[in-house]
């Protein structure tokens, strides 16, 4: 989810994509550089991840990534039910502090 | 599960793709990691590090894009491969018993699925069914199998409830001109619904629609087949318009159907597609098209939409007994017997499944072909056995490979999945070699078909649905063969595998034992099969049609279908026999106005009034003949006298009609009475006139076929109106060196007129046996395969266990035992599996003999002589086969025997 929702906002490669991550979640969360590609692999496999060859701010060709339809479906889902566990979560909270 | 699969291939790409991706991360990285103070070397080793391994990573990716097993078996196959490439005398008596498998079970199969399975090419063709007539229609008719009148198909028609459509049609030969030549075509007759029912689209113009099958004879069109189109006008799509000559009436072409559709009988292609208002063009002197009481035709509909077969049966019941009454109201009825009425009203309309259409080649062969499907069948579990055997005796060879893998640590599962893997590579090359040769013997094949086969009917091509068939069943044949190995390799013990040294191992041999036992069960069930076939072959031959039919020769003639008028028609027949008779070529020569073993007749119940008056209670096989008939084909006259001049008067004139029926005939009517002077006749109503006088009794002859033993009574010819039939001629010499003269006598008389089935009676008598050939040959070929294969693995095993007893062998040679008594051990060795395996084959004989009966001739399934002559056959080739083995073993020098240890 974290990864779709990086690449939706804009294509990017996969070094990219470490950094992005890396400054999101600096100290919440730590996600090792080295699962990240299995994990877009799997993600393009799966359809939601479309790749292709362009050439990056450096001037080399990288493999960028980008949101197809059914990615972008699958994030509104996902945010659909993370919301929805987070409110969940919360009621119970709220309940307790109550 | 595919995008992995497509991965594979594309995996090259793949890998490098990921190389380049990781090293821009590494490199990136690299960089800013510089930026940010760190010195190259150690900026390099944090990049690593934390990227945490590159080949690890590939290894991770790679697992997603073929996912695990996947990539296992494909390693299995590499490996599978190489160790094939580096055995190659293995690899190429596996993949030929394989080979020979596959590619005759794939030939059949071919058939199986041309003739017996494949459905039309039409809209939704599970709906289409065949409506018939179940009891009496007191009707006349002609034509073969489920015939109904063309006024009742028109009423079903409006069973609009039940049927989307009813649409009728018929066979018919034409004779087909496009302007120039004519020539004798297939025509189908149909209800101007045929097309729109069927769900058939036009290629050019337009197809039959019901306007143009209204009041008979106003509407002169045709369609054309997609063929015959293309063959006939170079597919030239200004066809539409233009004109046909149907027997010498003009048609105008209309359209071309879709080059998909070639009728609905799979052993009749039709050329042209004619309305039945047409009919009586197509059929010279047919003039009944709107009488109820003539059945020619065949009746199918396509079912509404959610009616099953049952619903649609019962459904029609009602309205069809309210038909029945009121036929029997109707002017015309015939004035029948109480108890004939009685069976007429009790009739019943039944409906079967016809996805596949409608075909008389599908009635015949549907025997032959299962019989032979089934024998390849087995022929390839005996190809399967076979590669077995050769796997574990691989196996055994392999033992330490294995062992060693296991010692190091591979699980069970996974070698079982590698040997299996071996199996199906194996089976998967001989099934893409089968497939390879699977045309050549389809046409071989089509080549045994019965005659009028068009040679557009069947096709020898290889479409996606035989591929399929052709890779199922080599994954089946690999799976099987693979079977036996895989688990004596989940059984073999670690610990002896690896004491033992390389080649001693016992492990396989009791298994190959049971897979020999259980080929020579196979090969009996095969090789008795095929003896029976032989002897009805040869009963069949050695009966003979009962004529003599050297030297001779037939041809047909039909003047009414070249344009010519009934009577000018007999002149015409008159002047060619005339002609043919006083050639110097002709030893004799007669005319029959049917032709014989064509599997067809003219047949009808007679009336015979002898004592009292009897209905015949079977149809009587009936044709008329000139008066040198019988002379010209060496048929006896028992008793009485032959037909003369006399009995040859014109229709018409007054005196006494004769015939002469058959010895069988007499026998079942007539019992010790002599025939002479009995009255007969046609029909069995009570309205039948018997005045016609039995005047002679011809010996029994074949008419339809070989096989028949029926009643027949032949008339004079002369005494209908005979404007055409078959010629009979008996010429001094080689028959086929004559041809081109008779043809020469014929075109002198009328140079366009057709002469068809132009050959000789012995080529007729063979056309009329070919299911009979067909199943012989094909058997036969298969038996010896089956036994060949089997003595291999026989040899196999027996070459095997004399290795591994040479020191035991040795043993009793140094002890003083005889050398016979080593062979003998060997001997009794094989003597056993032979004996066993008769044993376990015996029962499958006897299955095999109730499941082929109704294609034996004077041969009883079980047959004690074929089943003795195979047992022999057999024992003597197994033990001719375990000789070699025993003689080598014989052989070991007790000195060297031990020295191996």
């Amino acid at each position: 989810m974290l990864i779709l929702q990086i690449v939706s906002l804009e294509p990017l490669h996969g070094y990219g994509i470490a950094q992005r991550v890396d400054q999101i979640s600096r100290s919440v969360v730590q996600v090792n550089q080295g699962s990240l590609y299995p994990a877009l692999h799997r993600l393009e496999l799966k359809g939601w991840l479309r790749a292709e060859w362009k050439e990056s701010e450096t001037g080399r060709e990288a493999k960028f990534y980008s949101l197809t339809a059914s990615g972008r479906k699958q994030l509104a889902a996902e945010k659909h039910s993370w919301a929805r566990l987070a409110d969940a979560v919360r009621l119970i909270f709220d309940e307790g502090a109550r | 599960m595919i995008t992995q699969l497509v991965n594979w291939f594309r995996r090259k790409k793949l890998e490098s793709g990921l190389e380049r991706e990781l090293h821009y991360h590494l490199d990136r990285r690299i960089i800013d990691l510089e930026r940010s103070g760190l010195p190259t070397g150690e900026a390099r080793r944090q990049a690593l590090l934390e990227l945490g391994g590159i080949a690890q990573i590939q290894e991770e990716v790679r697992d997603i894009w073929l996912t695990r097993w996947l990539r296992d078996f494909a390693y299995d196959l590499r490996l599978s491969t190489r160790s094939f490439l580096k055995t190659p005398s293995f690899s190429i008596a596996a993949v030929l018993s394989l080979v020979l498998g596959i590619g005759a079970t794939t030939a059949i199969y071919s058939l199986v699925d041309q003739v017996l399975l494949h459905a039309l090419p039409v809209r939704q063709a599970e709906r289409i069914v065949l409506i018939d007539w179940r009891g009496d229609q007191v009707a006349n008719g002609f034509g073969s199998w489920n015939l109904m009148s063309y006024p009742i198909c028109r009423d079903l028609d409006k069973q609009k409830h039940l049927f989307e459509g009813v649409f009728c049609r018929a066979l018919t030969t034409v004779n087909l001109s496009t302007g120039d030549d004519y020539r004798p075509a297939i025509a189908e007759i149909v209800s101007g619904n045929y097309f729109p029912v069927l769900g058939v689209e036009p290629a050019v113009g337009r197809v039959l629609a019901t306007d143009d099958d209204g009041t008979p004879n106003t509407n002169p069109v045709a369609v054309l087949s997609y063929d015959f189109w293309e063959a006939q006008f170079g597919g030239a799509p200004d066809v539409v318009g233009r004109k046909v000559l149907v027997n010498r009436h003009p048609l105008t072409i209309i359209g071309v159907a879709a080059s998909t559709f070639k009728g609905i009988d799979v052993g009749q292609v039709p050329s042209i597609w004619i309305p039945a208002s047409m009919s009586e063009k197509a059929i010279p002197g047919f003039k009944d098209l709107l009488d109820r009481r003539t059945r020619w035709m065949q009746v199918l509909g396509r079912l509404n939409q959610g009616v099953t077969l049952q619903e649609a049966e019962a459904g029609l019941q009602p309205w069809f007994k309210a038909m029945l009454q009121q036929d029997t109201r109707r002017a015309g009825f015939p004035i029948i017997t109480p108890e004939r009425r009685r069976e007429f009203l009790n009739s019943s309309l039944v409906l079967t499944a016809a996805p596949q259409g409608h075909s008389a080649l599908r009635r015949r062969l549907l025997e032959p072909l299962w019989v032979l499907f089934a024998v390849t069948a087995v022929l390839l579990g005996l190809a399967c056995l076979n590669v077995s055997g050769l796997f574990l005796a691989r196996g055994s060879a392999r033992d330490r490979e294995i062992g060693t893998r296991l010692a190091l640590g591979a699980s069970r599962g996974r070698l079982g999945r590698q040997l299996l893997a071996d199996s199906l590579l194996i089976a998967l090359v001989g099934g893409l070699l089968g497939i390879a040769a699977a045309p050549i013997a389809v046409r071989t094949l089509i080549a045994f078909l019965p005659q009028g086969t068009a040679p557009t009917a069947l096709h020898a091509g290889v479409d996606s649905r035989l591929l399929l068939f052709a890779f199922a069943a080599s994954v089946a044949a690999g799976l099987l063969s693979g079977l036996a190995p895989a688990w004596q390799a989940g059984r073999r013990s670690l610990v002896s595998s690896l004491r033992e040294r390389g080649g001693t191992a016992f492990g396989g041999v009791r298994l190959r034992k049971v897979i020999v036992t259980a080929q020579i069960a196979l090969t009996l069930t095969l090789v008795v099969g095929a003896a029976l076939f032989v002897r009805t072959l040869d009963a069949l031959m050695a009966k003979g049609p009962g004529f003599t039919t050297s030297s001779l020769i037939s041809f047909g003639i039909d003047s009414l279908r070249s344009g010519y008028s009934p009577p000018e028609g007999n002149r015409l027949i008159r002047r060619i026999d005339e002609a043919i008779r006083q050639s110097p070529i002709t030893e004799a020569s007669a005319i029959a106005q049917l032709p014989l073993l064509t599997g067809g007749s003219w047949n009808d119940p007679m009336t015979i009034l002898a004592d009292k008056r009897i209905s015949t209670d079977r149809d009587v096989n009936l044709n008329s003949v000139t008066p040198g008939f019988f002379q010209t084909m060496g048929i006896r006259i028992i008793a009485g006298r032959n037909f003369d001049e006399r009995d040859a008067r014109a229709p018409g004139e007054p005196g006494q009609r004769s015939a002469i029926v058959n010895e069988a005939f007499v026998k079942r009517y007539l019992g010790g009475r002599s025939p002479l002077g009995v009255r007969i006749c046609e029909g069995s109503g009570p309205d039948a006139k018997p005045n016609t006088e039995i005047v002679g009794v011809m010996s029994n002859f074949s008419y339809r076929g070989l096989r028949e033993e029926s009643e027949q009574a032949y008339f004079p010819f002369f005494e209908g109106e005979g404007a055409g039939g078959t010629f009979y001629v008996r010429v001094r010499g080689m028959p086929e060196s004559f041809f081109p003269s008779l043809r020469a006598i014929v075109h002198g008389v009328d140079p366009a007129l057709p002469m068809t089935d132009f050959r000789t009676l012995n080529e007729q008598v063979d056309r009329s046996l070919n299911s009979e050939h067909m199943l012989a040959t094909l058997s036969g070929s298969f038996g010896t395969l089956a036994l060949l294969l089997s003595l291999v693995g026989l040899y196999g095993v027996m070459s095997f266990v004399v290795t591994q007893r040479t020191r035991e062998i040795g043993i009793r040679l140094a002890l003083g035992a005889m050398r016979w008594s080593a062979i003998w051990l060997v001997l009794r060795d094989a003597l056993t599996m032979i004996l066993s395996g008769i044993g376990i084959g015996l029962p499958f004989v006897w299955a095999l003999g109730r499941l082929v009966e109704s294609q034996l001739y004077d041969v009883k399934p079980a047959d004690p002589a074929a089943i003795a002559i195979t047992i022999v056959l057999l024992c003597l080739a197994g033990l001719a086969a375990a000789l070699i083995p025993a003689h080598r073993a014989s052989c070991v020098n007790p000195t060297d025997a031990l020295r191996v240890e």
